[in-house]
């Protein structure tokens, strides 16, 4: 396994969804989040999902990535059909094999170095320990972290701490990388570092990249963007990215 | 490392309270199992560092301390026929009022006479040893001059911790069932626990007319030629004795004596309550700190979820976090047991701490630890990874 592998061929489906409906219950009443909605996304393509705050979008990667089971739709992720017809057991799997996530808190072990907090996850995927560390070790200096492979989470700045995780999720090398608001902790200069990377992950790795974030500065990284509202996607456009586009100081 | 080893490691404060509950539900069954085992080895320490190599006891009796043990006198040359044996001594003793000689007004009231720190009589049992050298009944760590000390009449041995209870110093007389003796020495490392004990020798017990002179003896004390040939002399004597008597070796009554303890009623109800207290106590305060130390990464742990990593490893770790902080937790209590040892010590008790005890105990709160990982295994539900996005 090496870092700069690639996915599937850039532009194949590599998640398709359709027709999830997911209801919360609120006192006596249930509050329709996810109101049939259907959704894809390809190899290559860094996807942006907008809307605003209690818009669904987080409910809806939730939905794709096998967390939160939706009253109703099927996910077919990859050569999986309908991923919720799974025991959760096989659910977690296809996540160990194939997803990465990247939160908006960065959620590191205190105890742990940059270098521990990736191999981690490399040994639950089965990796020996050597390898383990090799390919953290490639991970870190991916995202620019190579100086920093022994420091805690305590001594490294918020953008370092999120490069720790977006390094924790490519390590295993995902074909799908589901990110949620992982710019909003981070000033500008750093939000911009984190943008790049999800936009390499999805050019050289061929990873599809679900990226989830009211912000609306970051569209110009992307291939598409879907604007949901209320549950329901209201608009799905594609656009040619700007790798060099500059996001502001907030 | 693992990643609870170094969690462990790196938030020891975090598991501060689980550590030192462990160790003071160890140091609580430690120290009183100790305590009893002490008072134990403090009645046989005579014996127990003798040179004797084999004792003969009476056959049915389990132990020195409890049940009859004497054997009629006649037994003393029947042993003597083994080609082995050195020597016999029948082990003597006896009990009797001990009391310092203070020069207060007899005539004072209660009061005052007690003010002024008068004698008062206390029960001592006496233990005696054969003044002849390299006798049996000597102890090994007695000098040859405490030995030449006691051989004169009317003398007697006191251990350093009775000299305030009996109200004696080096040189004192004192009236041992009403008879004058002079505390002629002052022996260190045999604490006297529960009863003081005086040692004299075999021919001052006669003088004071305690000693075994008819048809039955105490158990017999046998040294013989070669001590590493012990068992096999042993098991010869209870074949030549043909069931009239049972020849043990000094470690196997040693351990039976150990044992002889713990028959007691009352020290096993004391020693269980210990335990299950210390179980209680172990596993709640353990059982809530892992809560509360798992609960604080939760949000770590749910990302480890969201990445695949199944329900089934989170709740290793947590096993493995409890396993080690268990093992912290007996390294504590040996060490806390260790100092309340030494400050016993100071104080003329002995807190006896055989490493099977220490096996037996550490591995209870081992277990206690895991059980109490078993229990706050739940929370590890609240990792949702679900909730993680916002």
């Amino acid at each position: 396994m090496n870092a700069t592998k690639t996915h599937g061929k850039h532009g194949d489906f590599a998640i398709e969804a359709k027709g999830l409906v997911k209801r919360f219950k609120s006192g006596k009443s249930f509050i329709e989040v996810l109101k049939n909605v259907d959704f894809d996304a390809r190899h290559g393509d860094l996807t942006m999902v907008m809307g605003p705050s209690g818009s669904g979008k987080s409910t809806l990667i939730a939905a794709l990535s096998g967390l939160l089971r939706p009253e109703e739709g099927r996910v077919d992720a990859l050569d999986v059909d309908n991923l919720w017809k799974m025991s959760s057991g096989k659910i977690d799997k296809f996540r160990l094999d194939h997803c990465g996530f990247i939160f908006q808190g960065f959620n590191l072990f205190p105890a742990l170095s940059a270098l521990q907090q990736v191999e981690i996850v490399l040994k639950f995927q089965g990796l020996s320990k050597s390898q383990a560390r090799k390919q953290a070790r490639i991970s870190l200096e991916e995202v620019g972290l190579g100086h920093r492979l022994n420091q805690r989470p305590a001594i490294l700045s918020g953008g370092e701490k999120q490069r720790v995780a977006i390094a924790r999720a490519l390590a295993k090398n995902p074909k799908i990388l589901f990110a949620d608001e992982p710019t909003s902790a981070l000033d500008g200069e750093n939000g911009q570092l984190v943008i790049q990377l999800l936009r390499r992950a999805a050019t050289q790795h061929g990873a599809a990249v679900i990226c989830v974030t009211h912000d609306p500065r970051l569209e110009a990284w992307a291939d598409r963007v879907i604007k949901i509202e209320d549950g329901i996607i209201i608009s799905d456009e594609r656009r040619i990215p700007d790798p060099n586009a500059a996001l502001a100081h907030h | 490392m693992s990643l609870a080893l170094s969690t462990l490691l790196f938030e020891w404060r975090r598991y501060m309270a689980a550590v030192m509950a462990l160790a003071l539900s160890g140091l609580l069954v430690l120290a009183m199992t100790g305590v009893f085992i002490g008072i134990g080895k403090g009645f046989t320490a005579q014996i127990e560092r003798s040179n004797a190599d084999i004792m003969v006891l009476r056959p049915g009796a389990t132990s020195l301390i409890s049940g009859p043990s004497g054997v009629p006198r006649r037994f003393i040359p029947l042993v003597y026929n083994h080609a082995e044996v050195v020597e016999v001594q029948p082990l003597d003793g006896a009990g009797g009022s001990f009391q310092s000689v203070k020069d207060v007004d007899p005539t004072a009231s209660q009061a005052d006479r007690a003010r002024q720190g008068a004698p008062r009589q206390q029960f001592v049992s006496a233990r005696i040893i054969d003044t002849a050298p390299g006798s049996v009944t000597i102890p090994t760590d007695y000098s040859q001059a405490l030995v030449d000390a006691l051989r004169q009449p009317y003398t007697v041995a006191v251990d350093e911790t009775a000299l305030k209870t009996l109200g004696v110093k080096l040189g004192d007389k004192a009236l041992y069932n009403g008879q004058t003796v002079t505390v002629i020495a002052v022996t260190r490392g045999y604490p006297n626990m529960m009863q003081p004990t005086i040692i004299m020798s075999r021919d001052t017990l006669r003088m004071l007319g305690q000693a075994d002179t008819g048809p039955r003896v105490g158990p017999l004390m046998v040294k013989i030629k070669d001590p590493s040939r012990a068992a096999i002399v042993a098991a010869q004597l209870n074949a030549a004795g043909n069931g009239q008597w049972q020849a043990w070796t000094r470690q196997e009554l040693a351990d039976a004596n150990a044992g002889a303890m713990f028959e007691e009623g009352i020290l096993v109800i004391i020693i269980g309550g210990c335990v299950v207290l210390g179980t209680i106590i172990g596993v709640a305060i353990t059982w809530q700190t892992l809560r509360g130390a798992i609960m604080a990464n939760i949000k770590e742990f749910a990302s480890l979820r969201a990445l695949g990593v199944g329900m089934g490893s989170l709740r290793r770790i947590v096993m493995e976090l409890s396993f080690w902080v268990g093992l912290v937790g007996v390294g504590a209590a040996i060490f806390l047991t260790w100092l309340v040892q030494m400050l016993a010590m100071a104080n003329a008790v002995i807190i006896a701490l055989p490493p099977s005890l220490l096996i037996v105990v550490g591995g209870g709160l081992v277990v206690i630890a895991m059980l109490s990982g078993l229990l706050s295994m739940g929370v590890l539900k609240n990792s949702q990874p679900a909730d993680l996005l916002r």
